[in-house]
């Protein structure tokens, strides 16, 4: 059966990606992301003295050769990583483009979702997925081939409408996301309750990373003449000439971006846009890219 | 070569012009629905969304043209040919003596026209009888071009003069010479028939009908000649007056009434103009036109008791001016004296008048033709673009 969440050039570029974060993950078990946790491991951390109750094959003998004192070799722990897909499903994801009509924001972020699954998967990380819309939809975080197939189901059956949901409903995932996971926030974030979300989470020492998804429609403003536009959540319209407003409106939408992503940098959350037009592994790749990760690790 | 609308009012039909702004405008005016979430962004304040805007101009202006063509036609646009160069005219009133008026002024003979109708070459034969020389006038005067002179020469006692004194646009120059003005051949007394038609048995009115013949008789001795029969007898062809003293008359009077008679009637009723009041000033005889005729109506019978005039010594002279008719109006004068005087007043309003025109109906028919030709072109191929 095709795949017709992940384009094959999309898969096959996905092979080179990792997901990664900034802060050393505290978990337990055995996994690729560095923790804080000391122990067996590849990355050397530091040497300490032996305390008895230390396995003596720990013990670094060529040290004690040299020194006449027992030193126990001490390495960082890789540890699995827990991450967290929460996906915008409210009613302003149904936006799509006029030049590429079968495929609306919800299309774009259920593939970015499915890209990020795979990631995780291959690393071996557990991981869940959120749908944030009428109904707000949870699968709760696991691992293995099982749990990517539940999400995908789940990604595939979900349809976009209704609001962000309150503040009450969602304050169960901050008990759901422990801290110190990486979130992969996938909206448009024209909803203000989206962004305080991604901010709140991010001051409370999860790993943000958001992806900010933009019609061509709306990053070229490709319309002529007088147009009645609609807002799908709310049903507001408003009747203007679109050659008239196009200037202003570029202005302003470009403006509103720049004043995200400050934001965003300004609460430690990567950020990257995603154009509806460009292919899924495009974002993610300047998402967790290594070099910015690691630009970004230096605050 | 300027061009003028000889019926302005046609452009009226310019008012068209708003059916193609309309259907040009009002499709335009639907408004394209897009779902787009990024709403609040679309600046509220700019608003201007109801801008005058045309779709498919060029087809929009081709049907103006259209409709323009098309009102100019309706207002008859054309184009005035320049006026000749004034060439120097000289009329010649029929009567002015011809070596006397050619000596008058110094003009090449193509400039000599008779003063009569249609304006013959003064080669040609002078017109007889006699010309409405006032009218014919006022008529030379209306032709000529601006800024030209009216050259008039004139028989010192002239004819064809009407009740108004002649007034001229142009510079006058008035040459009397001598010579008068044909008149109306005066006509001798032609033998007048009088038809008496009487009711059967009635004596009395044809009797007094004898005595007015034979009253006019004796001043013009055997001009009347009278045809007395009863009523019934058709009237002969050569009868141009006719006393009717039947109470009742057939439509056949009417008829010979109205082919140009002169009839007495003794109807009651009839209705007309006053032409007698008797001594208390209770109208006695009533004058009325019957198409080319005239009817004289007296109240009552034609008998002294119910007309008491017809006693009256002066009757049968009264009666015969009131058959005959009035008399024609005087028209001759003294040239001199009845010179044109100049109408300023009127020179702007012959401006305009019977001035050389080219219309250009055809011309406007055939770019109209085209213009439509043009535009189901255009709008037709248009469509089949869009669609």
């Amino acid at each position: 059966m095709a795949d017709t969440l992940i384009p094959p050039d999309v898969r096959a570029r996905l092979r080179g990606l990792r997901l990664a974060t900034r802060m050393p993950a505290g978990g337990d078990g055995l996994g690729q992301h560095s923790s804080r946790s000391r122990g067996a491991g590849l990355e050397f951390a530091q040497y300490r003295a032996y305390e008895p109750g230390d396995e003596p094959r720990r013990i670094d003998w060529k040290l004690y050769a040299r020194s006449d004192r027992y030193f126990v070799r001490e390495a960082e722990r890789d540890s699995p990583l827990t991450a967290w897909i929460v996906l915008d499903a409210t009613g302003s994801m149904a936006q799509r483009d006029r030049r590429e009509a079968e495929r609306d924001k919800l299309d774009a972020a259920r593939t970015l979702a499915a890209c990020t699954i795979e990631l995780a998967l291959q690393q071996g990380d557990r991981f869940g997925l959120v749908m944030a819309g009428d109904p707000l939809q949870v699968v709760p975080a696991g691992s293995g081939a099982r749990q990517r197939d539940r999400c995908r189901l789940a990604l595939a059956q979900r349809r976009s409408g209704g609001g962000w949901p309150s503040d009450a409903a969602l304050r169960p995932l901050f008990e759901r996301m422990a801290p110190g996971s990486l979130i992969v926030f996938l909206s448009d974030f024209f909803d203000a309750a989206a962004i305080d979300l991604a901010t709140r989470l991010a001051l409370a020492r999860r790993e943000v990373a958001s992806l900010q998804l933009i019609a061509s429609d709306e990053h070229d403003f490709p319309f002529h003449g007088s147009h009645r536009f609609v807002e799908q959540e709310s049903g507001a319209e408003r009747r203007v000439d679109a050659d008239g407003v196009r200037a202003d409106f570029l202005q302003r939408f470009a403006a509103a971006r720049a004043q995200l992503a400050q934001r965003f940098a300004s609460a430690g959350i990567r950020h990257a846009e995603h154009l509806l037009s460009e292919p899924a592994d495009a974002p993610l790749r300047r998402l967790f890219d290594p070099r910015a990760l690691a630009a970004g690790g230096a605050r | 070569m300027s061009p003028l609308l000889l019926a302005p009012l046609g452009l009226a039909a310019l008012a068209a012009w708003l059916l193609p702004l309309l259907i040009h405008l009002v499709r335009r005016v639907e408004l394209e629905t897009t779902p787009f979430a990024a709403l609040r962004w679309i600046g509220a304040r700019v608003q201007p969304q109801r801008r005058l805007r045309f779709e498919r101009p060029w087809l929009l202006l081709l049907r103006l043209l259209l409709l323009g063509l098309l009102a100019l036609l309706l207002a008859r646009l054309a184009l005035e040919t320049p006026p000749a160069a004034p060439s120097a005219r000289v009329y010649v009133v029929p009567g002015a003596d011809r070596d006397a008026a050619a000596a008058a002024f110094d003009v090449a003979d193509a400039g000599w026209h008779w003063l009569a109708p249609g304006f013959p070459r003064l080669d040609e034969p002078a017109p007889t009888g006699p010309v409405a020389v006032a009218s014919l006038l006022r008529e030379a005067d209306a032709r000529l071009p601006a800024g030209a002179t009216l050259r008039v020469v004139v028989p010192r006692r002239l004819g064809g003069l009407d009740g108004e004194r002649v007034g001229v646009a142009h510079p006058l120059e008035w040459r009397v010479v001598d010579g008068e003005s044909p008149a109306a051949a005066a006509s001798p007394a032609e033998p007048v028939r009088v038809a008496v038609r009487h009711a059967p048995g009635d004596a009395g009115g044809p009797r007094y009908a004898e005595a007015l013949v034979a009253a006019w008789n004796a001043r013009e001795p055997g001009r009347y000649t009278l045809d007395v029969a009863p009523a019934g007898t058709p009237l002969d062809a050569g009868a141009s007056w006719l006393f009717w003293l039947a109470p009742t008359r057939s439509t056949e009077v009417d008829d010979w009434i109205r082919r140009g008679g002169s009839a007495v009637l003794v109807t009651a009723g009839e209705d007309g103009d006053p032409l007698w009041r008797d001594a208390t000033g209770r109208v006695a005889a009533r004058e009325r036109r019957i198409g080319a005729g005239r009817a004289i109506a007296l109240p009552g019978a034609f008998t002294p008791e119910a007309l008491p005039q017809l006693l009256d010594p002066a009757f049968p002279a009264d009666l015969r001016a009131a058959l005959a008719g009035p008399a024609p109006a005087p028209d001759r004068a003294d040239a001199s004296a009845v010179q044109p005087v100049p109408r300023t007043d009127a020179a702007a309003a012959l401006a305009g008048i019977d001035r050389p025109v080219r219309t250009l109906d055809a011309w406007l028919a055939l770019a109209i033709a085209a213009a439509a030709l043009v535009e189901r072109l255009v709008a037709v191929r248009r469509r089949e673009d869009g669609a």
